[in-house]
């Protein structure tokens, strides 16, 4: 399998699971959808901008082992 | 089960002469882990080579090679890299390059905007590594030389001003409608702004083509690098502006979704952070470019134009053309094109921007003339000697352009923080928007609160809209754009300051190195004093005239290019004596010489020479010892093994020895005298200068020894000495400074090179590191300063306190505030005169 898919497997997977994670957790509180939904998404998107620049090299560096 | 993938690459060797050195280059390249078959070819001089790539690289291989004394030839590629505009971009261009696998090492400068790679083309081709740079969204092109490169990077500035310049024309005269319109309920506006410029559907149709327009490039910038798992600051501004967007638009769409309604859309923060970031940018390229402004204004003095004499007719040609033995003419008033020797006429050339000298130097038959230094008043001829890449300038320019691509030790560690910094603060958002959310928000939020300077409460806004207002804010607020800035355009600024006074650093470690020396061995010969030693004394004994003494001297030394040898041929000759050739000579280094002459054998040096030759001295010492005490040098002679007499030569002082000598003192620095000079001799100039630490009887060979002893001491020592004569000294120094190298600058092992012969430059080259390094420490100073006061407030440390928020367009403002003011600094360095520099100019005027 080409490095990038299987990078971009594992950065979407943790983002997402950290996104529902917080879906999780603010669904115990008293929050609006909107702050639910958007939340999540910053979340996700915030986790993918951090995880990309260390799952990419890592995947590539081992793919050449 | 693993696979190993190998590759395969061809080295090419330099220095192998033997079977021995082929084994040798095999051991250490199969030392290299990762590296698992080496054939190296002595007739090609190469090394073939299999390695995995995952564990070796062509680094590691060429370090190999290297350390045990051969060399991995590499080529050198210069690229102008276009669109760097942080630390982080250039640690991706250097991440990008580094990851190539021909590629063993690449130096990425922002502030001059370069390159410097070295690769193997074998493997990787110079237009595979361009299109690696331009694929991460960078411009790169090859470097080129001289005017044409000025040419290009101007061309290639002022089309990046002007592209800036029009987006913030877009930006700033759009969003001041957008702020206007946005605070129209405020203040005195109602009475003079039309409410429906306060519509948010208007504002909506104004913010739009500034987010998609000039804020363009941070969208499509960010997401080159993305796709490749690398950050830069685009991307800070490019969630910045895209968050900022996305609530003014539900807010305005949705209004009920709780981000705070109609009366927070923040169009105006989307808006004016575009306008502020975009106004950075161009205060950016427009003070950058003036930070290498000392190279330009060498470049600008390559004359573009010659008066050859050819067939007896004098034609007017473009200075590239003119050859070497070519026979020019120069009026008064006009640049001399190339390097040269006068052949006839006589004038005064003003030199002072080649060498820093203020006054001009008169020239005449025989004497050096400067390519691009000024002709004054008469009219005169010379052959060219130097033309084209080979001049004086032209070498000044290349070395300073190399010294710009280099980086210094302290900049290391900027870029290790830059580097990681926007990872760090997009894990800091995400950390910050957590806790406003779940912790926050609930304990401090205040409906009375308000945005720092705007009259905006934000009363409307819901636990999510204020948790990722705060979040994009610490995004916007932590650009290291100053960081990145803050080595390379005081090196910039530095080297070029340096380069007008005649004054070389041969890269930005010299100049760091220089900056912290604690001590500095002066050569005496040739350095501390003229190099040019008179005979002052002749002692006769065994019968022997004093003529006669120093005829026989003048003879054994008449093969000798030692300056005392020449000295005693010289004073000879002054006399009128005949000098007869010897039968054989024999120079013995740090010693004296031995000849033979009409069959009998003739020794003359130093005691150590006498010694070892068994000569008894018993009746010369005291009148050696006096003359010694007087500081001069004293040779004995002896003839057939017997004692004949002593000639004593002095060297003098240059003018400016001593009071460069109190100068270092005063700076705080030790300074030693390293001689092949007797004890006495030695001690006798030493005092004269001010010297207090003498390294005497030190033969040639043995300098650097003792510049190593000095080290071990815990001492960073500088060596001043003749750049060629003193090589293996000046390159054991942490500063070598070869002084007086005139025009040849290509020839010089120093890392530090003085064109004129003048100690002052010395001190001079040490106050312009000590300021260039001050100038580095005050701009990280701020700049890291900057974010570690901006990051907290802008996550709201201060909200529970003061109920105040920094809005997302006033982080931008801050952060475009905090780079300007690290180039603005760096500016500084334009006005800066050595002080050693001033005040000897004052005295001069005086």
């Amino acid at each position: 399998m080409k490095s990038s898919i299987i990078s971009a497997a594992i950065y979407l997977g943790i983002s997402l699971t950290a996104a529902l994670i917080f879906l999780g957790v603010t669904l115990m509180g008293n929050y609006t959808w909107v702050a639910r939904i958007g939340g999540s998404l910053w979340i996700f998107l915030l986790s993918n901008i951090v995880l990309m620049p260390v799952v990419i090299p890592w995947v590539k560096k081992r793919g050449e082992i | 089960m693993v696979v190993e993938i190998r590759k395969r690459a061809v080295l090419p060797v330099a220095g192998m002469t033997c079977a021995s050195c082929v084994a040798h280059v095999e051991e250490a390249l199969n030392d290299v882990r990762g590296v698992k078959n080496v054939v190296v070819n002595l007739a090609t001089g190469k090394a073939a080579v299999e390695y995995e790539p995952s564990l070796a690289t062509l680094a590691d291989m060429k370090k190999a090679v290297d350390e045990i004394g051969y060399e991995v030839v590499l080529a050198t590629a210069n690229l102008q890299v276009t669109g760097m505009t942080c630390a982080s971009c250039v640690e991706n261009v250097q991440k990008t390059v580094a990851s190539l696998p021909g590629v063993a090492k690449v130096v990425v400068n922002l502030a001059s905007e370069s390159a410097r790679v070295s690769y193997l083309p074998e493997i990787t081709s110079i237009s595979e590594i361009k299109k690696a740079v331009q694929e991460i969204g960078y411009g790169a092109v090859e470097r080129v030389e001289g005017q044409e490169a000025l040419d290009r990077e101007k061309e290639a500035r002022q089309r990046e001003i002007r592209r800036q310049l029009i987006n913030m024309i877009i930006a700033w005269s759009i969003g001041s409608l957008v702020m206007i319109g946005t605070f129209q309920p405020y203040w005195f506006l109602p009475n003079i702004v039309p409410e429906w410029m306060n519509n948010k559907v208007f504002l909506f149709l104004l913010t739009t083509p500034i987010v998609f327009g000039p804020g363009r490039q941070f969208f499509v910038n960010s997401w080159n690098g993305l796709k490749h798992g690398l950050t830069d600051m685009n991307l800070l501004y490019a969630t910045g502006i895209g968050a900022a967007y996305l609530i003014a638009i539900i807010n305005t769409f949705w209004p009920d979704a709780g981000f705070g309604g109609r009366e927070a859309t923040f169009y105006e923060a989307a808006a004016l952070l575009t306008a502020f970031i975009i106004l950075g940018r161009y205060l950016e390229a427009v003070t950058r470019g003036r930070t290498s402004e000392a190279i330009r204004r060498l470049m600008k003095l390559q004359p573009k134009l010659a008066r050859v004499l050819r067939d007896g007719q004098e034609l007017e040609i473009p200075a590239e053309e003119v050859m070497v033995d070519d026979i020019l003419a120069v009026r008064p008033g006009e640049a001399i094109p190339v390097d040269g020797l006068v052949t006839e006429g006589y004038s005064s050339v003003d030199q002072s921007m080649i060498t820093g000298e203020s006054i001009p130097v008169e020239k005449k038959a025989s004497d050096e003339v400067i390519g691009g230094t000024f002709n004054k008043t008469g009219a005169f001829k010379f052959r060219a000697t130097r033309v084209g890449k080979d001049t004086a300038l032209a070498q000044i320019i290349k070395l300073v352009e190399d010294a710009q691509t280099t980086k210094a030790p302290i900049q290391k560690l900027a870029d290790q923080v830059a580097g990681h910094f926007i990872l760090g603060v997009h894990a800091l958002a995400l950390g910050v928007f957590l806790f406003w959310f779940f912790v926050g928000y609930a304990n401090w939020f205040s409906p009375e609160s308000r945005l720092i300077l705007t009259p905006y409460l934000l009363t409307g806004m819901g636990v999510f809209g204020f948790a990722l207002l705060t979040s994009v804010t610490v995004l916007i607020i932590s650009c290291p754009c100053a960081v990145g800035l803050a080595t390379p355009s005081a090196v910039m600024a530095g080297s070029g300051k340096g380069a007008e006074h005649g004054i070389l650093f041969k890269g930005a470690d010299a100049m760091e190195a220089t900056a912290k020396l604690q001590a500095i061995i002066f050569d005496k010969t040739g350095t501390l004093t003229k190099g040019e030693p008179t005979v002052t004394d002749v002692v006769a004994s065994g019968g022997l005239s004093q003529e006669e003494i120093l005829r026989l001297a003048a003879a054994a030394e008449w093969h000798s290019e030692h300056p005392l040898g020449e000295a005693i041929v010289r004073g000879a000759q002054e006399r009128g004596l005949y000098l007869e050739d010897v039968d054989s000579f024999n120079a013995i280094p740090g010693h004296g010489v031995e000849v033979r002459l009409n069959g009998q054998s003739i020794l003359l040096g130093n005691r150590k020479l006498m010694a070892e030759r068994d000569v008894p001295l018993d009746g010369l010492l005291p009148q050696a010892e006096r003359l010694e005490q007087e500081g001069k040098t004293v040779m004995f002679l002896a003839m057939a093994g017997k004692p004949g007499g002593i000639v004593a030569v002095a060297d003098t002082l240059k003018e400016t020895s001593a009071q460069a000598v109190k100068e270092l003192h005063h700076m705080g620095l030790k300074v030693a005298m390293i001689t092949g000079d007797n004890r006495r001799t030695a001690e006798a100039i030493a005092q004269q200068v001010g010297i207090d630490r003498v390294l005497s009887e030190v033969l040639p060979e043995d300098k650097a020894n003792e510049v190593r002893k000095l080290q071990g001491e815990g001492l960073k020592v500088a060596m001043v000495g003749d750049g060629i004569n003193d090589a293996p000294a000046l390159a054991q120094a942490d500063v070598g400074i070869a002084i007086g190298s005139g025009t040849d600058i290509a020839k010089e092992t120093g890392h530090v090179i003085l064109i004129k012969d003048d100690l002052m430059d010395v001190v001079a080259a040490i106050q312009v590191a000590r300021q260039t390094l001050r100038l580095i420490k005050q701009n990280l100073g701020w700049a890291f300063g900057y974010n570690t006061l901006s990051i907290p407030i802008g996550a709201g440390l201060l909200y529970p306190f003061f109920a105040q928020m920094v809005s997302p367009e006033l982080a931008a403002l801050l952060m475009a505030i905090s780079s300007l003011s690290v180039t603005m600094n760096t500016l500084r360095m334009r006005g800066y005169v050595p002080p050693i520099r001033r005040r000897r100019l004052q005295e001069a005027m005086a």
